[in-house]
């Protein structure tokens, strides 16, 4: 059966914007239950407005957002966050003032009451960063760009969500650390979670992704695979991205 | 001066106290709830008419509290969240809160009249020596009140779930909701905090002031103030270490300039201090003497 037959995540007709204006128009996408889907496009095209909308950060205007089996259109952002999809937003956006190890269990917060769930699960984060094991009581702002990034994710994993988002996850890191997020995406598709990315970088996103989405001017204007591009060259990309 | 720096530090506490409630309340929301004093002062009342009626002091110091933590919650619920909710960046909050404070103090004043009524005492009849100063028990228990809120208040913030969550929302209120922390129910439990440190704060003064429908200005300016002095814009408990500053400075002013000497010294004090250290003395950008030199320089 197809991943797309059952998905994890379905966008339909998705309006969404700040003020009086709508940054993204009818937007539709899929991402099938252990897929690995980019959205690709230049600065402004709406890619984040997409993640932010999903999380329901800012309010919808009109289409649905079904996750799994539940239409979360008018879910609160808290309610989202309970299960549904978690976010590894781009900056990171950890909270400055706790340690690693409180912005990792704070991901958990709606599974407060599973001691055990919470436990396992912050084990299979450090299990994917083991260097965060050492940094366990350190505040995070005394953490490298790089290391900063691995908790974002792990925050992000720690609510055990149906959907991961991740915006720009490579962005303004070295190509050590940008080594380290790869892998860690790679071995979340083997543990077949799935995956919608916000990425700049078409090299991480063809690596890491089963289809491609190309977004320009808040709409989405192209549906490719990595094997298009490869067969293609990235200049079917570059048209876009300019 | 033992004396001036020992009752200073009772009237500080509550200063203290009321910086705090500020703090709080602007920790997670980042809106000064101006009404602050006026909550005090509803405690202050509430428990001075129950008191009146002929139930236990006790009995009435509960009520006084439980409804000030309500009237905070309420002030939030009509004075901010919907300013907030139409937009986030406005100071639409400055006027609105305002307008809770008039008309609280309004209210308070139709409902009790504008002449002072008894409050219950505390530990009356108390008091202790140390060197050559004397406390009253009144003073003492206003101290140690303080310290123990601060306290129990820091422990929850560091060391609970659902304090570190309130750090999360005061860090970044989006993230936090991105990670399902519910930001309407941790801002209506701070403010019902705030309420409740004011209302401790009504109770410890009550005793010296009487009840008067018209005493939460003077101490909500009192409790800003110690905020500002301490940092509490930052750090809650700051806004307690400015309170106690602001106690003994005030005290000390009153003593060795002039008795009017506590209307004008701490707003003098207060401008000195935003001047070298625009985040207050015990923020984390506090004062220190290299950064003084270097703003010298």
């Amino acid at each position: 059966m197809s991943p797309l037959s059952n998905p994890a995540l379905e966008i339909s007709a998705l309006s969404a914007g700040y003020g009086r204006f709508d940054v993204i128009r009818d937007v539709a996408l899929r991402v099938g239950k252990g897929e690995a889907v980019a959205l690709l496009g230049p600065n402004g095209a709406g890619k984040t407005t997409v993640l932010r909308a999903i999380m329901s950060l800012i309010k919808n205007r009109r289409g649905s957002i079904r996750i799994g089996d539940t239409d979360v259109s008018d879910f609160p952002p808290h309610r989202v966050a309970s299960g549904y999809a978690a976010i590894a937003p781009e900056g990171r956006r950890l909270f400055t003032e706790l340690t690693v190890e409180d912005n990792l269990v704070l991901g958990a917060f709606h599974l407060r009451h599973e001691k055990a769930r919470v436990a396992a699960l912050l084990a299979s984060v450090y299990e994917l960063f083991p260097v965060l094991l050492n940094y366990r009581q350190r505040r995070s702002s005394f953490l490298s760009g790089g290391e900063q990034q691995m908790v974002a994710i792990g925050r992000m994993l720690m609510s055990d969500p149906e959907i991961l988002l991740l915006d720009e996850p490579s962005i303004a890191l070295s190509p050590v650390a940008v080594g380290i997020v790869v892998k860690a995406l790679l071995e979340l598709r083997r543990r077949g979670a799935s995956l919608l990315l916000v990425e700049q970088r078409v090299d991480i996103a063809t690596q890491v992704c089963d289809r491609l989405y190309i977004m320009t001017h808040g709409e989405i204007v192209e549906e490719m695979t990595p094997d298009d591009i490869r067969r293609q060259g990235f200049d079917i990309i570059n048209k876009y991205l300019g | 001066m033992l004396q001036f720096i020992l009752s200073g530090l009772a009237i500080g506490s509550v200063y203290g106290l009321i910086g705090m409630a500020l703090a709080i309340s602007f920790y997670v929301t980042r809106v000064i709830n101006f009404a602050q004093g006026q909550i005090m002062m509803v405690a202050i009342m509430i428990t001075a008419t129950i008191s009146s009626a002929g139930y236990s002091p006790w009995i009435a110091v509960i009520l006084g509290l439980l409804s000030s933590c309500i009237v905070a919650v309420l002030s939030y619920v009509i004075a901010v969240k919907p300013i907030l909710a139409f937009n986030r960046f406005s100071f639409g909050w400055l006027v609105s809160t305002l307008g809770f404070a008039v008309m609280l103090e309004n209210a308070a004043a139709y409902l009790w009249g504008p002449t002072s009524r008894p409050f219950p005492a505390i530990l009356n009849g108390y008091s202790i020596h140390i060197a050559n100063a004397v406390l009253t028990g009144q003073q003492v228990l206003a101290i140690a009140v303080a310290i123990v809120f601060a306290a129990a208040f820091e422990l929850v913030r560091k060391r609970t779930l659902y304090g570190k969550l309130g750090v999360a929302v005061a860090t970044d209120p989006d993230m936090a909701s991105a990670i399902g922390g519910n930001t309407t129910v941790v801002a209506i439990a701070a403010f019902a905090i705030s309420g409740l440190f004011a209302g401790v704060a009504g109770i410890l003064i009550g005793p010296s002031t009487f009840a008067n429908p018209y005493l939460g200005s003077t101490y909500g300016i009192s409790g800003f103030i110690a905020m500002m002095i301490g940092g509490g814009t930052e750090k809650p408990l700051s806004a307690m270490f400015g309170g106690l500053l602001l106690g003994v400075l005030a005290n000390g002013a009153n003593a060795l300039i002039d008795s009017q000497a506590s209307d004008w010294f701490p707003f003098l004090v207060l401008v000195i201090i935003l001047i070298v250290t625009p985040r207050g003395l015990f923020s984390s950008g506090g004062f220190s003497f290299p950064r003084l030199m270097r703003r010298a320089r």
